[in-house]
């Protein structure tokens, strides 16, 4: 009786449980990767700060403010980099230049590694258009990797070596100053 | 009759002489810029410089940003946009890199001396037949605040300003 009574209340509470875990799972977006759109795509800012998904054939920059679509077909090359900027940047960082001490110099010393990705494209009027975008270390590689397994073009071919993803060879290697 | 003679051949010498300078001013002298509604940027072109894409595509998007920001032409298309071949008075703006040095940003803050950054730009104006219409060499740097990139926004300003003062409908000159 009483394990019987176990098992109906597990059933119920496993299936009130599973009916609000799952839509949960269904809604949840796409993570996408956190970038910061330095130029390049229509009706979006300069230095806009958003997230880069692949969806539907679509390379997708979505901000708080504004979303941009580039099919992903559309694209003709496809490169990655690397750079770096200040840990204190914008206003606050224009300000620590006027610091006493050379403070605003040695603050100027800390910076950020970062990855670049650049892309080239055309428009429905086969117009060329260019994008820059800037992401954390390591998650360029990949988004370039995925963005050639879905038909985007590249000038620099990547090397799938074992072990390596990343290898590339010596003579198309792509800038990594 | 000497005297004659010594007159006629001194005007022919200075008439042949005005003939050449004439032919001269014309061989230096670029090509009289005239007005057009609409200009084409072509991609950046940097063959025998090693250019990083970030900073080809900055400069293109940066100059086209500028052209339309500084106004004057009704259109301001893009490479190969095909919209272009039915402009009748189209400018064809030919960018080539001829000189790169990629400075550092921190070597700028920090010394305020060093890490300059800078881009040199032949930049060729032609007719929509190719005919040459103006030529320039223009450079963009960066000297202390700012990114390595904020150097194509230099040229881009200074490429812009060109082409609006020479071919623009509503610039001065």
């Amino acid at each position: 009786m009483v394990l019987r009574f176990t098992r109906t209340a597990m059933i119920g509470l496993l299936s009130v449980l599973g009916s609000t875990a799952l839509p949960s799972v269904a809604q949840q977006p796409a993570a996408g990767t956190k970038v910061e759109q330095i130029t390049g795509l229509v009706g979006v800012k300069a230095k806009a700060k958003g997230s880069l998904t692949l969806e539907n054939g679509n390379l997708q920059f979505t901000s708080s403010k504004a979303k941009a679509n580039v099919p992903i077909d559309s694209i003709e090359d496809v490169v990655t980099g690397d750079d770096s900027q200040r840990v204190f940047r914008g206003t606050v960082g224009t300000l620590t230049m006027f610091a006493p001490y050379g403070s605003g110099r040695f603050l100027s010393l800390f910076r950020l590694k970062l990855d670049t990705l650049t892309i080239r494209y055309r428009d429905a009027d086969r117009g060329l258009h260019g994008a820059i975008f800037t992401m954390p270390v390591g998650k360029a590689d990949p988004l370039k990797k995925a963005l050639l397994s879905q038909g985007a073009h590249t000038s620099i071919p990547m090397l799938n070596s074992p072990g390596s993803s990343e290898a590339k060879p010596d003579a198309v290697k792509e800038k990594k100053p | 009759m000497k005297r004659i003679l010594y007159v006629t051949a001194v005007s022919f010498l200075l008439l042949g002489a005005h003939f050449k300078l004439t032919e001269l001013r014309a061989q230096v002298a670029p090509p009289r810029a005239t007005k057009a509604s609409a200009i084409q940027v072509l991609m950046i072109q940097s063959d025998d410089i090693k250019l990083p894409a970030e900073f080809q595509i900055s400069l293109y998007e940066n100059l086209i940003h500028q052209l339309e920001k500084q106004g004057g032409f009704q259109h301001v298309y893009r490479d190969g946009d095909h919209n272009a071949t039915a402009v009748p008075d189209l400018v064809v703006l030919h960018s080539t890199v001829r000189g790169f040095r990629k400075g550092s940003e921190m070597a700028r803050q920090v010394t305020t001396v060093a890490g300059k950054t800078s881009v040199d730009v032949h930049c060729q104006f032609t007719d929509k037949d190719g005919k040459n219409v103006l030529e320039r060499e223009l450079n963009g740097k960066v000297m202390f605040f700012g990114g390595n990139l904020r150097a194509t926004l230099d040229f881009a300003k200074k490429a812009a300003k060109l082409a609006h003062d020479n071919f623009a409908v509503n610039s001065g000159s």
